[in-house]
């Protein structure tokens, strides 16, 4: 089981298609939903220095934003770029945990999502690790 | 200013912009797609010097501007005013970074050791022109190793600190919007520690080239070694109305220090862009490693390089010269003339 943090992560990262028709089958369950936010705009990035130890901002990354609530529950979703439809999605899952609904379905989603970026990962490493160089000095 | 109010020329104007775009063709999304799947290193300058991170954007400026930088990128700085702004996110961490390239010029055996990711630098530069004789070019694959390297890696300065060869600051605690922000606040001198590392993220690469590498040639008064340079991805953490943090996805950034002599300890210099553009990062490293005292008017005084290395400023103020200045000119002519039409006086013997 992973926590509220770790899976809103996994979906804010997970495959649009999937998770688009994945939250579709979700939407019969949730009742009336109220949008308070389907919307695209800008996160800014700060970083903190290594020499000075101050944080500065990087510049603004594009993000989709969604926000929405079923009575008092409320569902969020943000991902990078400009996919509202993917926000949406995302929010419809975060909405669907906090109510209960199709608790089973989206835990094993998330899981499968969060075992294919696992993977990614894991094979992106690999593939940095072959490049790893032991240098010698003459 | 020089300028003068001008009328006509409304068809040419137009013919004129049509006269460029022709020459691109129809932007349709599979050019858009092709433009961000092949030029990644371009996409990211892009970004970088817009300070707006998107791929899709990054790549639909540079379709539309037929790959003309400066009007790539302001087109992005001007979408993004378009925008509004949802929050700001945590501050990147050196040690949370996922990182894919980090080597060390000052020392051979950094904790972590040296992976040196994706480079072209030890490569033979060999254009292959066989590609338009109608041989495709498909390099080899990487043959993963068998372990992946960690994620994460430790900081080259933190380990300096502890074995006494650099000074390093407490962080600043300074969070959010408090964060001084060149975008909603002018930039004045002496500039802000935030200010100069946030400009210096979105300068013109080449104009940061430049100036850095006046720098290293001895118009500085600091000779930079890479004490680490890093190509990684960020992730960008954000919160749940409910209070829980997560990340949004992650980004691409680059980070070089720079380090010298300085007295009896090292000096560092620092610098971070979005993207990974490691010229602009050392050579922004080695701008801010020689701003500390640095004569006034030299290349590698911050009001100087800060002011300079702005592309978007700069190239506009480079095409205003473009600009009818019929008038002033003609002032100008008017003055020269009058001073041919006096009689020249002798001088006294």
């Amino acid at each position: 089981m992973i926590d509220h943090g770790q899976m809103l992560s996994v979906l804010a990262r997970a495959d649009a298609a999937r998770l688009k028709t994945f939250a579709e089958t979700l939407i019969a369950d949730l009742g009336e939903i109220e949008v308070r936010h389907s919307r695209t705009g800008l996160v800014m990035l700060p970083m903190r220095d290594t020499a000075g130890g101050t944080a500065f901002h990087l510049g603004e990354v594009l993000m989709s934003e969604a926000h929405i609530s079923a009575g008092a529950v409320e569902g969020y979703g943000m991902r990078r770029g400009r996919d509202l439809e993917a926000a949406m999605a995302m929010a419809l899952v975060d909405l669907a945990v906090a109510k209960g609904v199709a608790l089973a379905e989206c835990h094993s989603f998330c899981a499968q999502e969060a075992a294919s970026q696992a993977r990614e990962d894991h094979d992106n490493l690999r593939r940095i690790e072959a490049t790893r160089v032991d240098m010698e000095t003459f | 200013m020089a300028y003068v109010a001008t009328r006509g020329g409304e068809r040419a104007i137009e013919q004129s912009e049509r006269l460029f775009r022709e020459a691109m063709g129809p932007i349709e999304a599979a050019r858009v797609a092709e433009i961000r799947a092949a030029m990644p290193y371009l996409i990211d300058r892009v970004m970088g010097e817009a300070s707006l991170y998107d791929e899709d954007l990054a790549a639909l400026a540079l379709a539309q501007t037929g790959g003309e930088l400066y009007e790539a990128v302001l087109l992005l700085r001007a979408w993004r005013t378009t925008q509004p702004r949802l929050g700001v996110a945590a501050a990147v961490e050196q040690g949370d970074l996922f990182t894919h390239r980090r080597i060390s010029a000052a020392f051979k055996d950094i904790p972590g050791g040296q992976v040196l990711g994706p480079t072209l630098d030890y490569s033979h530069r060999v254009l292959e022109t066989d590609v338009l004789a109608g041989k495709p070019f498909d390099p080899p694959k990487v043959d993963p190793a068998d372990n992946p390297a960690p994620a994460f890696q430790p900081s080259v300065s933190a380990w300096q600190a502890a074995n006494d060869l650099v000074d390093l600051p407490k962080p600043d605690t300074t969070k959010g919007e408090a964060i001084p922000d060149v975008t909603r606040e002018p930039l004045l001198f002496p500039s802000k520690r935030a200010h100069t590392l946030q400009s210096l993220a979105r300068a013109e690469t080449g104009s940061v080239l430049a100036l850095g590498y006046a720098a290293m040639r001895g118009y500085g008064q600091a000779h930079p070694t890479v004490n680490e340079l890093r190509l990684a991805e960020a992730e960008v953490m954000v919160t749940h109305p409910s209070g829980t943090a997560f990340s949004a996805g992650r980004v691409k950034v680059s980070q070089a220090e720079v380090v010298s002599k300085q007295g009896e300890t090292l000096g560092l210099g620092f610098a971070a862009t979005f993207g990974w553009n490691e010229v602009k990062c050392i050579a922004a490293a080695t701008l801010d490693l020689n701003a500390k005292g640095a004569p006034k008017g030299s290349a590698t005084e911050e009001e100087f390089f800060l002011y300079h290395t702005e592309g978007v400023e700069a190239s506009g103020f480079c095409i205003h010269f473009k600009l009818p200045h019929y008038v002033t000119f003609q002032s100008s002519l008017d003055a020269m003339r009058d001073a041919r039409a006096k009689p020249v006086k002798e001088p006294a013997e």
